[in-house]
């Protein structure tokens, strides 16, 4: 019943959207093609092109001569959408819902008419009737539109998904694009100051569980499965500041059941070059690290390992002392963490495997499935990922408008061009994989979360939003969600046969 | 996913019971027999539809056929198949009640397994019970301490960017704008890391007395008391009667981070945040005894509402957040949007063909705006219509 009512609602917030949106038309532009782009709504035009002519049709006739193909896939593509969504609406109010669709809030039909805007820039760019000319047009528009630093969620997100596409369409049609180059904003600098990113990363881990979800679950499956050892090393993929291990220093520390605080060694993974990797950055990781532990009293050294030039990871470089427990630890894709290439991701996970490791934490985004609705599907999910993480951030620091812009800048913005840069380069290939699954393909054997696990998440989760999920899948995965959306996923598995 | 049917009776140790020990049915005398879904009479039941082909083709009739359970009911069956059928549907945000749910539903699965009475004693169950209540506060404990740390090691990473900047700036006298932007931002957070404060000693009494309050239920031997109880308890996030009813927050704020609300404050400061808030559950409770006297088909309407209605006022919060700037963004929102629900579901008999009667207000459509829209084209992307 319920269901069928909401979805009343967003057919009618479709069909609606005409009766309000034609009498808007705000100052005019004439763009390169000669149309006028501010009568172009597309949700409206989408829904109208069934019945005929309108600018939207004019437009691809003026642009592509021939081609009406193209109308014809965006528009029976949503048609479809619509069409979904109409069969529902039977409901007894149908009619008194309508009414109140005349004085709707124009913010919301912006957001609506951004989505729209940006899925047809994705399928102009990527679409089986590909014209980089429209999506160039529809760019432009939508520069018109948004602004990364204000605006509502979807304007700011917009903002970046915008931007996305367009170095995309540059990267795409070389120095043809170049022209546009003048338009709109552009961070395509993201070079930040470090002071920059670490208050980032400060206010990130204050407005949201994101951090502390995935390290403290991941701590404490390692400290049940350590509960009986004298000596622990733990491998770490990406220790970045090194703040996970603090919280679990104050647990070893701290445990009374079993022997004394254990020995903890930790060999951080580092990489030539600068940066937030760097080795110097690490080293002085390690100092920090050292220091913390010897403040509490937990017996502790560090260590680095470090790839090879082509981000390769040989085992043998990790230093293993017999009697240890040996933990690998993995975390991907955080807000924070930088972009890791699948490969350099595969040759860890696979080189750790020969380790024999007591125990692997896993911490890794949750996206849609792949190879599902081509480039624009994934643009779309993405879309829909992006747009819960902001909602989620925005839940958390309400009025802290500057503060939520510069996480966008810091880490959200170059996160959403880095990860449509790689759909868009790898959409003909099919790779399903998520790491869990990749984990479990290799040989790992998952192992079960435990009642305290779960219980620490949903405590945490409740000290923010109550918009934050967790939920628990396949026994040894804790997905933190925002509303319906899973936004991220702590896995734990091991190489041994046994379930401790 | 399905989630067992909360039990609705605080009230029942009033009432003679039968407990039938082979099927785990547990029946009332009276003339509707109530009857509990434990997990493995559900079981069956699932089972059961598997056996006839999915919740579609499964008939109440049928699936009374095949599990053969003495007592069942048409009137059971149907009403359990809705329940069921409606639950199966992929988009449908049980999730929400499922996932808060799930722990107590753990607990549940643990105990219930006893509720044909057979093997264990209410001594052991009880001692179960206790046993999840101890962990879970250990649990807070640590997550209190290991924040602290986090917090604490943060500060010497604060600290030490702090000096670098600061060096740096008599070095240059020119960083502007953005850096000291981030200066800022990081002296006024500075504080708040170690700040918080948990619950530690309030949160023991609380659970001392709602020990008190299971043993009460224990001592009526009413499974059906002690049941719910359990629920309420493993959690901590339903507890209507310790948080809700004296409005406190079991999360203790310093004052001063009160005071920094109003600057880049960590988002869990408000009252209203408590992480013990149990609207939902509140709400059921109320509905359940509600329902104690006057059960008949209807009732589905009423078992799935709190649900429903939560989700639509989850969205309506959620995109209300969005939509304005208000200065002060969740005390009246929120303390509305929880109100709702019951309110609503009061007025459920009157208006079961709009139940959404209260949201018919302007808000309404764009509730379901552009996160909505989003989502469905992506269902659509992805194959799921």
């Amino acid at each position: 019943m319920a269901m069928v009512v909401d979805d009343t609602i967003a057919g009618l917030d479709l069909s609606g959207y005409s009766s309000t949106t034609t009498t808007t038309t705000t100052t005019s532009s004439e763009d390169d093609h000669g149309c006028n782009w501010n009568d172009w709504l597309p949700v409206v035009d989408w829904d109208a092109l069934s019945g005929g002519h309108d600018e939207f049709q004019d437009l691809i006739e003026s642009m592509m001569g021939n081609n009406t193909e193209l109308h014809q896939f965006n528009s029976s593509q949503l048609n479809k959408a619509l069409s979904y969504e109409r069969c529902n609406s039977m409901s007894p109010d149908f009619e008194k819902m309508t009414v109140d669709e005349e004085t709707n809030g124009t913010e919301d039909f912006k957001g609506l008419r951004l989505v729209h805007l940006l899925m047809a820039a994705a399928e102009a760019l990527t679409g089986t009737n590909k014209s980089r000319d429209l999506a160039r047009v529809i760019l432009v528009r939508l520069k018109e539109l948004v602004s990364p630093n204000d605006g509502t969620n979807m304007e700011r997100l917009a903002a970046y998904f915008t931007e996305a596409l367009q170095s995309l369409l540059e990267g795409a049609c070389g120095a043809h694009g170049k022209h546009m180059l003048g338009n709109g904003p552009h961070h395509r600098d993201h070079h930040h100051h470090p002071t920059d990113i670490l208050a980032a990363f400060q206010l990130l881990q204050d407005m949201s569980p994101y951090v502390k979800f995935g390290q403290f679950t991941a701590n404490q499956a390692i400290l049940e499965a350590v509960a009986h050892d004298r000596r622990v090393h733990i491998v770490d993929y990406d220790i970045m500041e090194g703040i996970q291990w603090a919280s679990l220093m104050q647990a070893l520390v701290s445990r009374n059941d079993g022997p004394p605080a254990p020995h903890l060694r930790i060999t951080a993974i580092s990489r030539g070059g600068s940066g937030r990797r760097s080795i110097g950055t690490i080293q002085e990781t390690g100092r920090r690290l050292i220091a913390f532990a010897a403040s509490i009293g937990q017996p502790f050294s560090f260590h680095q390992c470090r790839l090879d030039s082509d981000e390769t990871f040989r085992p043998s470089a990790v230093k293993l002392i017999r009697g240890e427990a040996l933990v690998i630890n993995c975390m991907l894709h955080l807000p924070h963490f930088s972009y890791r290439s699948p490969d350099s991701i595969a040759s860890f996970l696979s080189g750790a495997k020969t380790l024999n490791p007591r125990l692997v934490t896993l911490v890794e985004e949750e996206m849609g499935p792949k190879g599902e609705g081509g480039f624009v599907g994934q643009f779309m999910d993405s879309l829909h990922h992006y747009s819960a993480v902001y909602d989620s951030l925005e839940a958390g620091f309400p009025m802290q408008g500057q503060a939520r812009a510069l996480v966008e800048r810091v880490f959200l913005g170059p996160r959403i061009s880095g990860s449509l840069a790689r759909i868009y380069r790898s959409r003909c290939e099919d790779e399903g994989y998520s790491w869990g699954q990749w984990l479990g393909a290799v040989g790992f054997n998952p192992v079960s979360i435990s009642f305290a696990n779960h219980c620490q998440a949903k405590l945490l989760l409740g000290l923010f939003n109550d918009g934050y999920r967790v939920e628990e899948l396949a026994n040894n995965k804790l997905v933190l969600g925002w509303k319906s959306r899973r936004l991220l996923s702590a896995s734990i598995w091991t190489s041994s046969n046994s379930d401790f | 996913m399905f989630h067992p049917k909360k039990p609705s009776t605080m009230n029942s140790h009033d009432r003679p019971m039968c407990v039938q020990g082979d099927s785990g049915l547990v029946l009332t005398t009276d003339p509707k027999p109530r009857l509990r879904w434990t997990v493995e009479l559900h079981e069956r039941f699932v089972d059961a539809v598997t056996q006839l082909g999915g919740p579609d083709k499964a008939t109440p009739k049928t699936i009374m056929r095949v599990m053969g359970v003495k007592g069942l009911t048409l009137y059971h069956l149907k009403s359990h198949l809705q329940k069921f059928r409606l639950g199966k549907q992929p988009h449908k945000e049980f999730s929400d009640h499922s996932i808060k749910d799930a722990s107590a539903l753990e607990l549940q699965r643990s105990t219930a397994s006893s509720s044909g009475m057979t093997g264990r004693t209410m001594n052991e169950m009880q001692m179960e019970v206790q046993r999840r209540l101890h962990e879970q506060l250990e649990v807070q404990r640590h997550l209190q301490l290991r924040i602290e740390a986090q917090g604490k090691y943060m500060q010497t990473i604060l600290e030490k960017a702090c000096q670098t900047l600061a060096g740096e700036n008599m070095a240059s006298g020119s960083y502007k704008g953005i850096g000291n932007q981030g200066v800022h931002d990081i002296s006024a957070m500075k504080d708040f890391g170690p700040a918080l404060n948990f619950p530690s000693l309030q949160d023991l009494n609380l659970y001392g007395s709602e020990q008190l309050e299971l043993q009460q239920n224990m001592e009526r031997s009413s499974l059906d008391g002690l049941m719910p109880t359990n629920g309420n308890m493993c959690l901590g996030k339903k507890r209507p009667s310790p948080y809700g009813g004296s409005g406190k927050s079991p999360v203790i704020w310093s004052d001063d981070l009160r005071l920094h609300e109003l600057g880049t404050a960590p988002p869990c400061l408000g009252p209203q945040d408590d992480p013990f808030k149990g609207d939902h559950e509140i709400q059921i409770a109320a509905l359940s005894i509600d329902r104690g006297n006057d059960i008949d088909c209807v009732s589905d309407m009423y078992e799935t509402k709190p649900i429903l209605t939560g989700d639509a006022m989850g969205e309506k919060r959620f995109d209300n957040s969005a939509k304005l700037e208000r200065p002060s963004p969740r005390r009246a929102p929120l303390s509305t949007d929880r109100m709702n629900p019951v309110t609503n579901t009061s007025a459920m008999p009157q208006g079961r063909n709009s139940p959404f009667g209260i949201r018919s207000e302007r808000p309404v459509t764009i509730v379901f705006g552009w996160r909505r829209c989003l989502r469905n084209y992506l269902y659509w992307f992805q194959g799921k219509f």
